[in-house]
């Protein structure tokens, strides 16, 4: 089994691409391989917690935390998240917060890199 | 080494594709319209450019694509296909 | 494992979206990765423009004082001053009628190394010799 890392750029709502990038971890954490995701731009967003899901709109707290109850690892860019006015108790657990360099760390140990832009 | 480039959109604005040379693409999201629809008549230019030419059936079915509608060219996959073709049919991969 | 190769390619515009200006600073950050790896790994990107991405590259760049946001000419600068490779489609310059010599350089901060302009081909050997390819 191999290794995949995401870097995960497009917002949360108004952009399926982030829903494209969650359900392909969680295929491939299925099939048994690692799988990092790095969010940043955008996506920083989506790690806030208390959202409620509305059909409407696409959502992800519930996805993320059963992806990382799989093993799945996230990491929210953290230039990103707090310019954004995110704040880290007020997000969802487990997420680790780093720098961007995060991403080129898990790049470095990868097998296959999707790397996903925003807009 | 072998680059399979997922495809999202389905107007291709810029020509980054041709560029990047991909050996395989892979149709997702929007681009899955590629796989099925006819413009003028015409099939997409993508059609028989790539002798790998993925479509994703999840992105297929919620813009209600009739599979039949799908070019015969097109090898149709869900999400854990997807995962064996990223593994096993690509060495690197890009999305545009 | 050693060194791994990424070409990140830039085929969007600056400034109106943020994924451009994110792929530069991604790019940058492989001065410090070596802290979160082993002994003697290290992340080795290119940072290549191709298409819309050549344009909001050139030098004079009021972004600080009109939106209060750093500007990409800032960004390249730092580019050239962490020894990053910067490549820029020479054949884009040429169809949008830029001039090389309006890229910025920091030659005067120090850096050993400028911006290069170069045929597509060569891009397209950095894509095919990368480990890995992130398109922005």
């Amino acid at each position: 089994m191999g290794k995949l890392t995401i870097g995960c750029f497009p917002g949360l709502v108004g952009n399926m691409s982030y829903d494209f990038a969650l359900k392909l971890a969680e295929a491939a954490k299925d099939k048994g391989h690692d799988v990092d995701v790095w969010f940043s731009g955008n996506a920083a967003g989506s790690v806030l917690a208390g959202q409620k899901h509305l059909k409407d709109y696409s959502t992800s707290e519930q996805h993320l935390v059963r992806l990382m109850e799989k093993g799945v690892k996230f990491c929210t860019c953290e230039a990103c998240s707090v310019a954004r006015g995110l704040k880290k108790d007020t997000s969802i657990e487990g997420i680790e917060w780093n720098a961007m360099h995060w991403y080129l760390g898990s790049v470095h140990g990868a097998d296959r890199v999707l790397q996903i832009g925003g807009e | 080494m072998k680059l399979g480039v997922f495809v999202s959109d389905f107007e291709l604005t810029n020509d980054t594709l041709d560029r990047v040379g991909p050996d395989g693409v892979i149709l997702v999201a929007n681009g899955v319209y590629h796989a099925a629809l006819k413009t003028g008549g015409a099939a997409s230019p993508l059609i028989g450019k790539y002798s790998s030419l993925y479509a994703l059936s999840e992105d297929l079915e919620t813009r209600g694509i009739d599979p039949s509608a799908v070019d015969s060219k097109v090898k149709v996959l869900d999400y854990s296909g997807l995962v064996d073709v990223i593994f096993k049919d690509f060495e690197k991969i890009a999305w545009l | 494992m050693g060194d791994v190769n990424c070409a990140f390619v830039v085929q969007k515009p600056q400034y109106k979206g943020e994924t451009s200006r994110l792929a530069i600073t991604h790019a940058i950050s492989y001065q410090t990765v070596e802290i979160l790896l082993d002994d003697g790994d290290t992340v080795t990107p290119t940072l290549n423009f191709i298409g819309e991405g050549v344009l909001g590259l050139s030098k004079n760049q009021k972004a600080m004082d009109k939106y209060g946001i750093t500007s990409t000419e800032n960004h390249m600068m730092n580019c050239c001053l962490v020894d990053l490779e910067v490549n820029v489609c020479k054949e884009d310059l040429e169809k949008y009628g830029i001039d090389p010599s309006t890229l910025p350089d920091a030659e005067e901060m120090g850096a050993d190394v400028s911006i290069n302009v170069v045929p597509m081909a060569e891009i397209k050997a950095k894509i095919d010799e990368a480990r890995h390819v992130m398109i922005f």
